[in-house]
């Protein structure tokens, strides 16, 4: 069963009965054929309601309430009842099923297919270094905690820009940051931080965002590729830090797609 | 190349009268561009390293079979990397919200851009529903009481189709696709 598509007629049908309903300039809704639609509606919606309640994506008590409130309704359609109560009813009925359910089923099953998406994108890559942090990542996608998903992947990038940067040698890496530092062009002159690497960890320790920095100035990134991988590290951010901010599955096909293409998968990487 | 040329040139001059009068003379030198880059003798290009079975073509590149769809639309490659990223295998829609007025329009519309996105991707130029509502839900345009009525009542961009099955691209939602990336590049 097509649970959406299911879902959206039961709300087409659903609404056009609320326009009816309101369009009624009786106090009570007595016609048959307006109460029959209520009941085919309702025979429309027990199926997938059944989908739903056995399924792991939808919340039982939101689930319940849509319920109770169809059984309401059912109730009103038996006889000629209140105009105001259909009123209520629907609105409950449609409100609830719209951002309750609809909404949280197509995010739910996004969560479940994002995880052979994810895998899709990372297949090329054989380091196993990388392949560990990335495979944490995408088991934490596939349980919908998408900014654990997001730090994680990250720490594949980091790892990979760590790794291209130390093979420089520490002594051309400081030169090089002394040079970007002494650097007046745009992208650069607001760069003013004083680095001297001897060890690996000194690397580690250092501003993510001042690393592909000299990436930039390295040019294994152009202009473009800089600025999404900025914005790929803003997610990151965004996520490895306490802000309402909360990227859905769709933004994290994005993420994903821009650091393979960008760094793990980029020949000036290897 | 020069006789092959010749007996081409009718074929081409064709081509370009299809299009609109003053898109002919783009339509001329993109036509001719990709002529030339079909029937000159390239250098050999190395082999690139072997990534494991399976791996997709290399991201970035634009694959060649929606290449006469550009051509026809007057899309250039840095028109296209306005909208998409990477313009290959993997690409995403860069726009952080989708033109149109209205959430019908913007469905549309968003349909059509996901098209192109799977055209980048495998050369077809289809959309999954489920893909389209979770997009549109991302972008917020999804009316689902809708969602069914609006796809149907713009159906002229979509072939044939059974309720719930796959969109794929007619030649007037070539078209309209076409005016939508470059209206998007131009930051309309």
């Amino acid at each position: 069963m097509d649970v959406a598509q299911v879902l959206e007629d039961v709300l087409e049908e659903l609404t056009s009965i609320q326009k009816d309903v309101n369009k009624l300039k009786t106090v009570s809704v007595s016609g048959q054929v307006l109460r029959k639609r209520v009941k085919d509606t309702h025979k429309n919606w027990l199926p997938v309601s059944g989908v739903l309640e056995a399924g792991n994506i939808i919340d039982t008590a939101q689930l319940q309430e849509v319920a109770v409130a169809w059984t309401a309704l059912v109730k009103l359609a038996n006889n000629a009842s209140p105009k105001k109560l259909y009123k209520a009813q629907l609105k409950i009925i449609i409100t609830k099923t719209e951002s309750e359910l609809l909404h949280r089923f197509i995010k739910g099953s996004a969560i479940q297919t994002i995880g052979d998406t994810l895998r899709k994108l990372v297949q090329p890559i054989a380091d196993t270094e990388l392949l560990k942090y990335l495979d944490e990542s995408i088991r934490c996608a596939e349980t919908n905690c998408v900014r654990a998903s997001v730090v994680l992947a990250w720490c594949a990038v980091a790892h990979m820009v760590h790794k291209k940067l130390t093979s420089l040698g520490f002594a051309t890496l400081n030169a090089e940051f002394a040079r970007m530092k002494a650097d007046k062009g745009l992208m650069f002159r607001a760069f003013t931080k004083d680095y001297v690497f001897s060890t690996e960890p000194d690397v580690q320790e250092a501003a993510d965002a001042h690393l592909i920095l000299l990436c930039r100035f390295l040019t294994y990134l152009d202009d473009t590729q800089y600025k999404h991988l900025k914005s790929a590290l803003d997610l990151r951010n965004g996520c490895g830090h306490p802000t309402g901010y909360q990227p859905d599955p769709v933004k994290l096909q994005a993420y994903y797609a821009d650091i393979t293409q960008l760094v793990l998968l980029n020949p000036k990487f290897a | 190349m020069l006789d092959k040329l010749k007996a081409d040139f009718d074929g081409i001059m064709e081509l370009v009268n299809k299009t609109p009068a003053p898109l002919q003379e783009t339509a001329f030198k993109m036509i001719l561009e990709q002529w030339f880059s079909a029937n000159t003798a390239r250098k050999p290009i190395p082999p690139p390293a072997p990534l494991g079975p399976g791996t997709p073509p290399a991201p970035g590149s634009v694959p060649d079979s929606i290449k006469p769809f550009l051509t026809a639309n007057a899309i250039t490659t840095e028109i296209l990397e306005k909208v998409f990223h990477p313009t290959g295998p993997g690409a995403q829609l860069l726009a952080s919200s989708i033109p149109g007025n209205g959430k019908a329009n913007k469905l549309v519309n968003l349909s059509l851009l996901l098209c192109v996105k799977q055209a980048l991707e495998s050369a077809s130029f289809t959309c999954t529903l489920k893909e389209l509502r979770e997009l549109a839900v991302h972008y917020d345009c999804y009316d689902s009481p809708n969602f069914s009525s609006t796809l149907k009542a713009n159906k002229n961009y979509y072939k044939p189709r059974e309720k719930g099955a796959d969109l794929e691209l007619s030649g007037p939602g070539l078209k309209k696709v076409g005016e939508s990336i470059k209206s998007i590049a131009a930051g309309e």
